[in-house]
Order: C-alpha cells, then sequence, then structure tokens
C-alpha cells in the first residue's frame, strides 16, 4: 500500500503498457517528441524477450497451412511486412550499434511437386500483394545453399527477409528509450485502467498513475487489459518450440524456412543455429514458463537434420518456449473509436517482425502525424459483437 | 595386471591408454590439462563428472564431446575443441522425422542415478519382484561416493572399504534383477512423468509407473581470479581421475576449500604419491567450539565419527598440512606451473599472504544439488535460505509432490551416502508396496530400521556442519575481470553493470550478459548471479527465481537426439 501514496501523484502523457520490441519502440519514439512517458513490464508471458528474431517478409507456409479462414485479409496487409523490415534497417542506423541485423533473404525449400506447385501459387499471391519473392529451381538453389539436402527440388527465394539478435536489439531499444528522456517500470503488473473525464488511472503493483493517452503493446495480455474498458480484443497465446545448438562455423547465411512443414532455421553471428518454426509448446500459467512438448522437439529436430544433414553432430544446448500472440493475423493498431485516447498496438502475425513499423504508425498517429498506412482496417472494432 | 595397451592420438600425437579409461584421464595421465581453447584462455577438466560442459573436445571428428564422460576406444583421434564446430562433411541424408514413433519402454520402477541411492532403491525394489531399470549416465555403476576403479587402472589404490562397499552394492543391484543401463543421459522430462533418454546408440521414451530420482548433487565453486584455468578442478574430478582411473592430477597439488572430503581426498592423493603441499580449510581450527558437535557425532554415528578422527590422524602422520582458517585467493599460470596464493579466510574474503608453485589445484567447497530434472517433472521445491539452494519437499516415504514420482539421496538436500542408502530403501519400498507388490506390514518391517538410521545420521550430518562452519563465500574472492559464467565468458564488472541498470532479475540479467545461456545450462553460474542480485534488492527465491530448466538437460548431438543416417 505505500507504493500507492507514493505514486499517486505522478502524472503523464502517455503510458505503454508493455515492454517487448513494440512498447519499448513506442517509448523511444515518444520520449524522442519530448513526451513524458512511461512504459511498464511485468516480465511475463513475454513474446520478445523469448524470440528467436526471424524477420520474415515472405509468407510463412503455416499461414495457407493452418489458418485458410483469415488468409484474404492477411494478404492484404502483406505488404507491411517489407517495410517494417526497410524499418528495421533505419532502427539500426538510428540506434547507432550492432544489433546484427542482417536483410540476407530467406529461402523457403520445396522436396517435390505437390510442395513446388504451393510454392509457385504462393510467389503469385505475394507479387499480387507487394512482396517481391522469386521460384528458383534446384540447381541454383543448391548453388546458393549447399548445406541443404540434395533432394531438394526447388525454393521461393525472398530478399527482404532477414534475422536480428533480439537479445542485443531489445537491450540497445530499452537504452534508446531511456536515454531520450522515457522512463521503464520492469517487474511492475498493471492492474487495472480506468477512464477519467480527461484520461486514465492506471492501477498496478507500484501504484497508480494518471495519464493522459494509454498505449497497450502487451502482445497477448493486450486483450484482458482493455476488457474491463469494454473493449473486446481476443489475443490468444501460441506457445511455439525453438531450439538452439552450441557455436558453428558459419554456413547459413540464409533465413531457411519449408514449403509444407514447420521448420525455420537461421544461424546467428555467433554461429548458433536457431531451429524453430510453429511446432506448438505446452501453455503454462505465469510465473510458469511455456513448456517443452515431447514430439515437438523430436520432430522439429528431425526434420531440421533431414533438411540440413550436416546439421547432424551439433550439439543442441537448449530447448524452449516463446509466446506468439494471436489474433485473425492482422494487426490491430491505433485509437480505439469508442475511446479517446486509448490506442493499441498488438502486431498481427510475427510479431518481432513488425513491432518497430507498428510503434511508429501507432506513435505517428498520436502525435498527429500520417502514418504510412490507413490505420482504419487495422482497428479493433472489428472484434466487437464477435464471440464472448 | 594393467592392461594399458590402448591408443589414442591427440593433436597428432599417439597416448598409451588403459581399458575403461575415459579420454580425460588418458590425457590427463599423461600431463595434458588443457583441452580446449574458448575465447577467454584455456581450459581443462573442471567438473569431472559432465557437468560444467568444460572439457569439451573433438573425437573422431565430432565436436564438443566430453573428455571425462567418453571412454577411450583404440584408435581414437582426439582434437582440442574450436571455439566453432563444424558441420559435417558430405553427410548421408537422414530419414524424415519419425518424431514420436521412438522405442518406447514401460518398466514399472525406473531409477534414475547409480549412486548409493539409486543402486539399493533398484536392489529393493527388484528383491520385492518389481520390473526396475536403473539408468546411469556413466560408464560404471557406483555414482560419486561408490566410484568404482575401471576395468584396468593404472595403480589400483589399496581396495579400500569403500570400494568394497561399493562393490558389493553394485553387485547386489545385478543380483537383485534390476536391469542396469550405462552411458544413459536422461535428457528431458514431458507431461506424464515420460523420460526421454539417450544411451549412446539410441533415444528411447520411457514411461515407468514409479520413478526414482538419485541424481546426487554437483559441487559449487565461488569465482575467484584463475578458477577457470587448466588445473584448477574440483576435489570430485581429482576423485574420479584417481579412484576411478588410478590418474593423478599432478605430482605437486594443493587442496582448499572446506568440508571433510577435502581431508579425504587429500590423504588419497598423498597415498597413490602426490605431493599434497597443503589442505586450506576455511573453517576455523577445531578448539573448544567443536567439543559439542563431536560428542553429537559421536552419539548419532560412532563408526563414522571414529572414521573421521582417524583420517586427520592419518593426514597428520602424512606430514600433510592442515591450515584451518585459511583458503585460496588466487591462481596463475607461469612457467613452472600454477601459482596459487593464499592466506588468511574471513567472511570478507582471503588474505594473499603466501604464494606456492604447483602443478593442480583442487577445490572443494561443497555441493548443489542435481535437482534439474525434479524440477522438469514438475516436483515441487522450497528455498533453503541458510544452503542457498531448492530443495525438493517429500513426504515421509520419500515421494515428492507429483504422484509415483520419488526422490532420493543427494539431489535432494545433500544428506549424504548413509542418507542416501536409508532413502533408497524407503523409497523402493513405499513405491513397491503402492504397485501391490507388498503389504503394509512387510512394508513397514523393512522401513522401520531405515528411517530410524537416518534420523540418526541426520543428526550426525548436522553436528558435522557445525564443527565445519566456515564462511560462504559468493563473489567476494571475485575482481571486476573475473568470469562469473565460464560457458559465456561472462565477467562480474558485466553482471554488476547490468544490475546497476535497475534491471534487477535472473532472466534480465541472463538476457543482458549471456550469464546462464551456454551448455552448462547455469549450473556453474547461477548461485553467483542470485548472490550478487540479493545484494541489490531484497530477494525472496523460490522456484521460479531459478533459470527453468529446459531439455535437453545436457547437450546432445541433433543426430544421437533423432537418430542417425537412413540405412
Amino acid at each position: 500500500m505505500a507504493a500507492v501514496t507514493e505514486q499517486i501523484n505522478t502524472e503523464f502523457d502517455t503510458i505503454v503498457v508493455g515492454g517487448g520490441v513494440v512498447g519499448l519502440c513506442a517509448t523511444w519514439f515518444l520520449a524522442e517528441e519530448g513526451a513524458a512517458v512511461l512504459c511498464i513490464d511485468d516480465g511475463r508471458e513475454a513474446g520478445s524477450t523469448a524470440n528467436a528474431g526471424s524477420l520474415h517478409v515472405q509468407m510463412q507456409s503455416r499461414m495457407e497451412r493452418m489458418f485458410p479462414q483469415y488468409l484474404a485479409d492477411y494478404l492484404k496487409t502483406l505488404s507491411l511486412y517489407p517495410q517494417a523490415v526497410e524499418f528495421w534497417i533505419e532502427i539500426e542506423k538510428r540506434l547507432g550499434q550492432d544489433i546484427e541485423l542482417s536483410v540476407g533473404g530467406g529461402i523457403m525449400i520445396a522436396e517435390d511437386d505437390k510442395q513446388r506447385q504451393r510454392l509457385e501459387r504462393k510467389c503469385r499471391l505475394e507479387q499480387q500483394h507487394g512482396v517481391e519473392s522469386e521460384l528458383i529451381g534446384k540447381a541454383d538453389l543448391l548453388r546458393m545453399a549447399p548445406y541443404l539436402n540434395k533432394d531438394v527440388c526447388g525454393a521461393v527465394y525472398c530478399a527482404k527477409d532477414g534475422k536480428v539478435n533480439p537479445l542485443l536489439a531489445n537491450a540497445a531499444i530499452r537504452r534508446a528509450a531511456l536515454e531520450h528522456g522515457g522512463a521503464i517500470r520492469s517487474g511492475v503488473r498493471v492492474e487495472s485502467i480506468d477512464r477519467l473525464h480527461d484520461g486514465f488511472v492506471v492501477k498496478s503493483t507500484a501504484g497508480h498513475f494518471r495519464t493522459r493517452h494509454i498505449m497497450i503493446a502487451a502482445g497477448v495480455g493486450s486483450g484482458a487489459l482493455v476488457d474491463n474498458l469494454g473493449i473486446r480484443l481476443p489475443t490468444t497465446a501460441e506457445p511455439l518450440h525453438m531450439n538452439i545448438t552450441e557455436f558453428a562455423t558459419p554456413f547459413m547465411g540464409h533465413l531457411l524456412q519449408h514449403a509444407e512443414s514447420a521448420l525455420t532455421m537461421k544461424q546467428l553471428h555467433n554461429g548458433q543455429v536457431v531451429i524453430g518454426g510453429g511446432w506448438p509448446a505446452q501453455a503454462a500459467v505465469a510465473p510458469d514458463a511455456p513448456g517443452i512438448v515431447l514430439d515437438s522437439l523430436l520432430g522439429n529436430l528431425g526434420l531440421a537434420q533431414h533438411v540440413v544433414p550436416g546439421i547432424r553432430d551439433l550439439n543442441i544446448i537448449r530447448s524452449w518456449g516463446g509466446i506468439n500472440t494471436m489474433l485473425d493475423l492482422v494487426s490491430v493498431l491505433g485509437e480505439v473509436e469508442t475511446i479517446s485516447g486509448l490506442y493499441l498496438a498488438v502486431p498481427g502475425d510475427a510479431g518481432y517482425t513488425l513491432g518497430p513499423y507498428c510503434a511508429r504508425m501507432v506513435v505517428d498517429q498520436m502525435t498527429g502525424r500520417t502514418p504510412d498506412y490507413p490505420l482504419a482496417p487495422f482497428s479493433v472494432m472489428r472484434f466487437a459483437g464477435t464471440g464472448s | 595386471m594393467t592392461e594399458c595397451d590402448t591408443t589414442l592420438v591427440f593433436e597428432g600425437r599417439n597416448v598409451n591408454c588403459c581399458a575403461g579409461d575415459t579420454v580425460a584421464a588418458a590425457l590427463v595421465a599423461t600431463g595434458e590439462l588443457s583441452l580446449r581453447q574458448s575465447s577467454c584462455g584455456e581450459r581443462g577438466v573442471f567438473c569431472g563428472i559432465g557437468v560444467c560442459q568444460e572439457c569439451r573436445v573433438t573425437i573422431d571428428g565430432r565436436a564438443g564431446r566430453l573428455a571425462c564422460m567418453t571412454t577411450v576406444q583404440d584408435g581414437m583421434r582426439v582434437e582440442r575443441s574450436p571455439e566453432r564446430a563444424a558441420l559435417v562433411d558430405d553427410p548421408a541424408p537422414p530419414a524424415v522425422s519419425n518424431g514420436g514413433n521412438f522405442g518406447c519402454a514401460e518398466p514399472q520402477v525406473l531409477v534414475v542415478g547409480g549412486g548409493p541411492a539409486g543402486l539399493i532403491a533398484a536392489a529393493v525394489a527388484a528383491e520385492f519382484g518389481a520390473d526396475v531399470v536403473l539408468l546411469d549416465e556413466r560408464a560404471a555403476a557406483g555414482g560419486q561416493f561408490f566410484k568404482q576403479p575401471s576395468g584396468a587402472s593404472r595403480r589400483p589404490a589399496p581396495l579400500d572399504r569403500k570400494f568394497e562397499d561399493g562393490r558389493r552394492l553394485i553387485e547386489r543391484a545385478q543380483r537383485s534383477g534390476a536391469k542396469l543401463v550405462p552411458d544413459a543421459q536422461v535428457l528431458g522430462a514431458f507431461a506424464d512423468n515420460e523420460l526421454l533418454v539417450n544411451d549412446g546408440e539410441t533415444t528411447r521414451v520411457y514411461r515407468p509407473q514409479r520413478l526414482i530420482i538419485a541424481t546426487g548433487a554437483y559441487e559449487r565453486t565461488p569465482p575467484f581470479p584463475g578458477w577457470t584455468l587448466p588445473g584448477v578442478m574440483t576435489v570430485g574430478a581429482a576423485q574420479t581421475l584417481l579412484r576411478g582411473y588410478g590418474v593423478r592430477p599432478g605430482k605437486r597439488i594443493l587442496v582448499a576449500g572446506n568440508g571433510p572430503l577435502n581431508a579425504q581426498t587429500a590423504i588419497e592423493l598423498h597415498k597413490a604419491g602426490a605431493d599434497v603441499v597443503a589442505v586450506l580449510e576455511l573453517a576455523p581450527a577445531f578448539g573448544l567450539r567443536s567439543v559439542a558437535p563431536f560428542m553429537r557425532m559421536l552419539l548419532a554415528e560412532p563408526g563414522l565419527a571414529a572414521t573421521g578422527l582417524r583420517l586427520l590422524a592419518q593426514l597428520r602422520l602424512a606430514g600433510v598440512a592442515v591450515q584451518p582458517g585459511s583458503g585460496i585467493a588466487a591462481v596463475e599460470s607461469t612457467e613452472d606451473g600454477l601459482r596459487a596464493t593464499f592466506g588468511r579466510a574471513s567472511t570478507a574474503g582471503i588474505e594473499a599472504q603466501e604464494s606456492v608453485t604447483v602443478d593442480s589445484v583442487c577445490l572443494g567447497y561443497g555441493f548443489l544439488p542435481n535437482n534439474e530434472l525434479l524440477r522438469m517433472l514438475g516436483c515441487r521445491h522450497r528455498y533453503d535460505a541458510s544452503r542457498e539452494q531448492l530443495v525438493v519437499e517429500r513426504r515421509d516415504d520419500c515421494q515428492t509432490s507429483v504422484d509415483g514420482v520419488f526422490a532420493v539421496g543427494d539431489c535432494c538436500d545433500l544428506g549424504g551416502a548413509v542418507a542416501a542408502l536409508q532413502e533408497g530403501v524407503i523409497a523402493a519400498t513405499s513405491a513397491v508396496r503402492s504397485l501391490g507388490l507388498q503389504t503394509p506390514e512387510e512394508a513397514n518391517k523393512t522401513t522401520f530400521p531405515a528411517q530410524k538410521r537416518l534420523a540418526r545420521h541426520r543428526a550426525f550430518q548436522s553436528a558435522l556442519w557445525s564443527a565445519y562452519a566456515a564462511p560462504r563465500y559468493h563473489t567476494e574472492l571475485a575482481t571486476a575481470e573475473t568470469l562469473v559464467c565460464r560457458c559465456e565468458n561472462v565477467m562480474l564488472q558485466q553482471l554488476d553493470d547490468v544490475l546497476a541498470q535497475g534491471l534487477l532479475s535472473l532472466p534480465e540479467i541472463k538476457r543482458q550478459t549471456r550469464l546462464g545461456m551456454g551448455a552448462c545450462q547455469g549450473r556453474n553460474c547461477t548461485a553467483t548471479a542470485l548472490s550478487r542480485l540479493a545484494g541489490e534488492i531484497d530477494l525472496r527465491p523460490d522456484e521460479y527465481t531459478f533459470f527453468a530448466p529446459r531439455a535437453p538437460l545436457k547437450p546432445v548431438s541433433i543426430g544421437d537426439l533423432v537418430g542417425g543416417p537412413e540405412e
């Protein structure tokens, strides 16, 4: 209770709830504009902090495989992804330090004709929706990626796919936010957000704060935060399995994916290979971290070894579960039409790729600039009246 | 008697080995203490029991193999591991993943760990008619306490009472009908008490009806300047080399730390011909304040108390100087060997008063329970503030909070071998009773004497450690440049910089510095980082304060984990 009295009179222009890549970027951008901004993060159910750093531009194969019902609307937002990667390049420049960002292109391989046909269709869709990608044949593919299983028959190549070291990026963005005068409270949990006539009061485990604007950038936790404000935002957690190897000699410059099966692979600058791609981890209630599912561990690594046989002798040193925030694959961005001053910034899919760009656009709207994209298609109101 | 006609090729040079040697034993026997070049200096054998991951070498072209856990095969090619492992050249394409479609074993009772607790538990359960499998990660059962001499040790140390007790127990377990599986690494625990196990050849899933975890302990070492140098190792590593393979880790040896294991190892090294220059004991000299603990020890376990006194007398007779109230401050590498600086110990640290040049330094600062598997199984733990470690919660029959999962021996609360033997009996009896293989009356008959002995032994242990009470170091001995995380080469200063930024949790420290992200999964650095954190905030640790244990519990190659190339 002591904390409450300590903090009740603190007043901010904006409180950002969520200290992942979206929230930290927003805090940085707002602080840069001179706003009094506070970022609150409870350090749990983290997406960004357990992220593996793939920058996805070409459509992941899981979209068609798992979410055909959302595909049409998702495709309309596809051109955000190359823009988001461009923005990551800008972010690295502005941070002025190495975050091991590399836009070295990505390949999605096919192993048979059926998969090749699927890739042809995917490539067409991508071109229609503003993403440059190209089909490449077996000979070119093996020249480009000699480490692949010789049985591959082709791939889609997308030059804009990339990777970044999320540990370095998160730390650097956090420092930038602080250097520009932003405040960050870690390990603090928001208990409720209540409206006042000219803003909000945020009740947290570190006391109460008044603010004029509020930005919800809490990934999967966002839905619960706006529930008592009468806003329906059905974020759900998709716990995903990931693995990391010991340091290996450099061999893989691309982000590697598979046309039909859940697989992403990339090599970090230090030589470690990160293997994932959407195998399920076991959901857990905080403070428990997501658990590991045996079939995911064996299935994911078996597939990786099949596609890149040379990794056979590399040691796996750890596996873990990260959390992907699931909505309808389309981001929720911008001020809520019915509640002035309440802004949402929840990337639709591949949240780490989209994170800084989403933060940029919402901050643009908040500060009276015109975002790159009209934000109407990203309104949360599309969920109003759906479900329960 | 010895069969020492095996050869391995180390860095192009032939090394003569004895049958049963580990790669580490064979190399240390020829004076090769440096096994790996890290980006922050050379490394060698440190823990000796497959925990610290420092002795990684390349074996027959495969990087990242542990020298201390790999048995020599004739003609084996061994090299220092490069900083980065190479891919397999032109590999045969493997079969498509058959995730989840692995061999499965469903014994009634599965015991993990072949030390005193695991061996007796397996024997008792099998003697009562249960179908029992015992998994042990080493080539030979016995664990760290009953380490048995390998097939053909160089100088079979005189087969003392402990060797003999261990041999009898192993024979009893073998006779009982329990199936003993050596070289078996448990890689993880999953839903419904499923265990993933690799025995070097196949990966198998175990779905036992009852599970007895007896995974023992590993040593904790507070970081100090020079603690990562080759030749600086735990007393456990030195003892494994000596008792298991007849290998001395050098001629001139300094032993330092706290507790009776150090004195015991010193006398064993002396008997094996080593020149033990001193035993630096952090605890002050026994005096008036020791009378009460000694009386309590004598009352509780007269036999063990007498053995302890005999040991101290032997040391004196051998001319090995035990220096109470002193410890090691720093070690540096010189042309003549390792120069160790030492002096008076206080809670603030150790004064650098004298120095001595030796071949190796053996450190024994006590143990941490090897409870990662228990935590992965979801067994509830509580934090023991006095020993600064998580302790699994158990019922009287050693069953944990997870039904059907029992925990015995040092992986629980470091009760020592005698306690481990009693707990093994108690847990196995309860397990077979719950399987309907024994009536409650029969079970009580077996359990009652074990419970009584356990109570006596706990009293003995408590008195023993009050006699050996000493300063407990965390980072008091470290300087800003001392490595606190050996795997990722993180210095104390880097840890402090993160705390200064106000990032006050173990996961934040990990993300910012990579401390705990390496091959040992934080086993060497967690205690250090937590102690530093506790200096900043009112830390009340619980299970969630620590790193969550994750599969694989120890590094394993992808090929070993998911199966090799297509046939």
